[in-house]
């Protein structure tokens, strides 16, 4: 019935025009909203790097010498990597590798080195011993349903086995020379993947030469070392966690993917520009800015009264172990609740009403203010076991009890994510639960815990209360020695420093060190991503 | 009330059942399945109402009946799916081979090894073809060469030459008629007896449908199949006898599909077939 005085109909009404006003409105508010919490953080950001890295003391020159040698030609060859989606993921790749493995092998000598390579090499010597007896086994047999089980089982005893031994065995192990210690801790699993790597590829010969390869270079790289009179375990290290995948990720790129080999320069445009802009700046005396943030502050203790000595090594350090420790006690339980609850516990009856209680306590846990943790930490772990002043088993339980929530939580999340139609399909295949939780259900909910739980990391290693309230130092001049002893946290040694007397604290370190743990942080979340992206692709 | 080959639409339905060739003399066909008294609740709540059921060997048996009429549920109450809804509870009996599924001594995941599934909505895993097809194999510890019988499977869904070239790539790359019948190559890949099926084609196109329909027509040859369908015309052409349910989980009628579509013996059943209600 469209007659002409439907078209009339057609024209804007006041109403119309009012409802339309509305949503503009809304919109612009939105927009607003937004604006105004990124330009906050914005502001902030650039005060703190402003501090951090005082450019102003810098000459002109300075600045010139690095556009040339590091801005422009990253900037060249992101424009010529912008419509080369194959030389974008090699070079996303290489990056990976590059960064990941320097930022892997750095960690690993740090905490290696603090806790004592020899002690380190017992455990974990005689902690792989019995699952690759089980393996060995395996290999041998067709009954195959007791492997799974019997593997963590394994690794258990072994370390028991270790601690019983500890006493005998730490004698003759310590005659061996250090550098042998790192060689057993990393370039031998180095060598073990990357033949495992290549023989699935390549075949078994081609995986064991390789595999001989590494572990020949990380030999060479020793001997050179000592015969050149330097300490030959970082270059071991440095050799077996960032050379090796380097190489191999370069090598495969290069090999698989013509079209996109031209990526795998992006890391060492990056690497080439700063050593040639450092050396330029060097060789030609120009002044560089007048930051806190030089090496200094990254390798040396920390030193209260002059700022330019200030170093937080011992604090960084003391955040990784004990962050690291804390996600060996959080994560298991963490995941291990949150599978549980979502998976096995009843609906119904009152074993669904209990579950559902804890599960809404478990999301009220996740929201109190992490000083309340602190004073738990303190009743549990100083008055209740005993246990010495802020060391490190204390610190990351306190933290671990903070995170579990938030694990906890992440982890339902991801696991509710699974579409039920595939757990469906999985139990009408005649799968039991178990089997349906390990083909179908944990892979498909990886991501979303992975990036959960390392978000929950990053709050770990940031915070501040709880270690205050569980009296951990605020400054400790060598790194922590094992999990008893006491440890420090670089967000503690920054809330010190703000109160010291002197303006260069406030003003330089402070704000130095506060970039070094928001690059802690982001590293961690950009593996997070990283992850997630690696396991989302699959789908 | 008119008769029902008065109207057109079931006239059609019954003509093309009628040149399906599988007429053979169902009477000489076993038991496989069979219900007594089945009661099933969901809280309070009362799905099937005494429902008694022989079902035979190599036939396509067919459940219809308007939404919420417990055709589904007495589907999954076959495999024990229901077991996975706590609030449901079964009373009475269902015998396969003999064997009252709801004793003590079965095991649900033995159950469901011997009877297999597939659903209204595509589902494959978010896995490779091949995995897909194996997966059945793999959790059951099949010692056979598994390449050989996902091969087999996938030429028995009539799906091995479209994926042949793509058994590494994910199960969820394929159309979704592709992806219905890698879910039926799934469920065969194992060889259970019985294949249930819940609306299988609802989610499909009229073409990836009637692909659906003739690989059905081919799996009773093997296996007992028992489908779910809104469809009356898919009911009529590919099953070899059909059940009725109407409201409140009646079994109202149950026999010989020709017969149910020609003649059937209550008012409400022809009432429903010809569309005047449900």
């Amino acid at each position: 019935m469209a007659t002409e005085e439907t078209g009339d109909q057609l024209g804007q009404t006041t109403r119309l025009r009012l409802q339309k006003l509305k949503g503009q409105l809304f919109e612009v508010s939105l927009v607003a909203a937004t604006l105004v919490g990124i330009l906050a953080l914005l502001v902030l950001f650039a005060y703190i790097s402003v501090d951090a890295f005082r450019p102003g003391a810098a000459s002109p020159v300075w600045f010139l010498a690095y556009f040339g040698t590091l801005v422009a030609p990253m900037a060249a060859f992101t424009l010529y990597a912008r419509r080369k989606p194959a030389v974008q993921e090699t070079n996303a790749r290489a990056f990976a590798a590059v960064f990941g493995g320097l930022l892997l092998s750095v960690v690993m000598y740090a905490v290696i080195d603090s806790l004592s390579p020899y002690d380190v090499f017992t455990y974990v010597f005689f902690a792989s011993i019995p699952p690759a007896l089980v393996l060995t086994y395996d290999r041998t047999t067709d009954d195959r349903t007791y492997t799974g089980p019997a593997i963590p089982v394994s690794i258990i005893v072994g370390l028991g086995v270790a601690a019983v031994l500890y006493d005998f065995v730490r004698g003759p192990i310590g005659i061996a020379a250090e550098w042998i210690m790192y060689f057993g801790l990393v370039t031998v699993p180095a060598a073990l993947l990357v033949a495992r790597l290549t023989a699935s590829r390549r075949g078994r010969r081609t995986g064991a030469i390789a595999g001989g390869a590494v572990a020949a270079g990380g030999l060479a790289v020793a001997l050179a070392s000592i015969v050149a009179g330097i300490d030959a375990s970082l270059p071991v290290v440095l050799f077996s966690g960032s050379v090796v995948p380097t190489s191999y990720v370069v090598w495969r790129s290069v090999r698989t993917n013509p079209e996109g080999r031209v990526g795998v320069v992006g890391p060492f445009v990056l690497i080439g520009g700063t050593l040639l802009g450092a050396s330029l700046v060097e060789g030609f005396g120009i002044d560089n800015p007048d930051t806190f943030l030089t090496p200094n502050l990254l390798l040396q203790s920390w030193d209260g009264l002059t700022a330019s000595n200030a170093g937080v090594y011992p604090q960084i350090v003391g955040s990784i172990v004990v962050v690291g420790f804390m996600a060996v006690l959080a994560f298991p339980v963490g995941i291990g609740a949150a599978i549980y609850l979502e998976e096995y516990a009843p609906s119904s009856g009152w074993g669904g009403r209990l579950a559902t209680l804890l599960e809404v306590n478990i999301s009220n846990l996740a929201g109190v203010p992490s000083v309340v943790y602190g004073l738990l930490g303190l009743a549990l772990f100083r008055r209740t076991l005993g246990f010495g002043t802020g060391i490190v088993v204390s610190a990351a339980g306190t933290l671990g009890l903070l995170i579990l929530p938030i694990v906890i939580v992440s982890t339902q999340e991801a696991l509710r994510s699974v579409p039920d139609d595939l757990r469906q399909g999985s139990y009408g295949m005649g799968a039991s639960r178990w089997q349906t939780l390990r083909e179908v259900v944990l892979p498909e909910a990886i991501p979303g815990t992975l990036t959960g739980t390392i978000l929950a990391l990053a709050r770990a290693i940031g915070e501040t209360a709880p270690l205050v309230i569980i009296a951990v130092a605020t400054t400790t001049y060598s790194p922590p020695s094992g999990l008893f002893s006491s440890a420090t946290a670089l967000p503690l040694q920054i809330f010190a420093a703000s109160a010291n007397a002197k303006p260069e604290f406030r003003h330089g370190v402070v704000p130095a060190a506060a970039v070094v743990l928001l690059v802690l942080m982001l590293l961690m979340n950009a593996t997070a991503i990283v992850i997630r992206n690696k396991y989302g692709r699959g789908n | 009330m008119s008769e029902p080959d008065t109207s057109p639409k079931v006239q059609t339905t019954i003509e093309t059942g009628d040149e399906e060739p599988r007429d053979a003399p169902l009477n000489t066909k076993e038991t496989i399945i069979e219900t007594r008294d089945l009661d099933v609740y969901y809280g309070e709540e009362q799905a099937l109402d005494d429902v008694s059921m022989e079902i035979y060997e190599h036939d396509v048996t067919a459940l219809i009946g308007p939404s919420g009429c417990g055709k589904s549920t007495f589907l999954r109450c076959i495999n024990r799916m229901n077991d996975l809804i706590d609030s449901c509870r079964v009373e009475g009996d269902v015998e396969f081979g003999g064997k009252n599924v709801y004793d003590d001594d079965v095991d649900p995941v033995a159950l469901r090894r011997k009877i297999g599934i597939v659903f209204q909505k595509p589902n494959p895993f978010p896995k490779s073809v091949r995995e897909n097809v194996g997966y059945g194999l793999k959790i059951q510890g099949y010692e056979g060469d598994v390449d050989e019988r996902v091969e087999e499977s996938l030429k028995s869904a009539a799906l091995w030459d479209e994926v042949k070239d793509q058994l590494d790539s994910s199960g969820l790359d394929l159309s979704g008629g592709q992806q219905q019948r890698l879910c039926i190559a799934r469920a065969i890949a194992p060889d259970p007896e019985v294949i249930l099926m819940d609306e299988p084609t609802s989610a499909l196109d009229p073409v990836a449908a009637s692909k659906i329909e003739d690989l059905i027509d081919d799996l009773a040859e093997q296996y007992t199949v028992i489908i779910v369908t809104h469809n009356m015309q898919q009911a009529a052409r590919i099953s070899d006898r059909t059940a009725v349910f109407l409201t409140g989980g009646d079994l109202v009628e149950y026999d010989e599909t020709q017969k149910i579509f020609e003649n059937p013996e209550h008012q409400r059943v022809e009432d429903y077939i010809t569309g005047k209600f449900g």
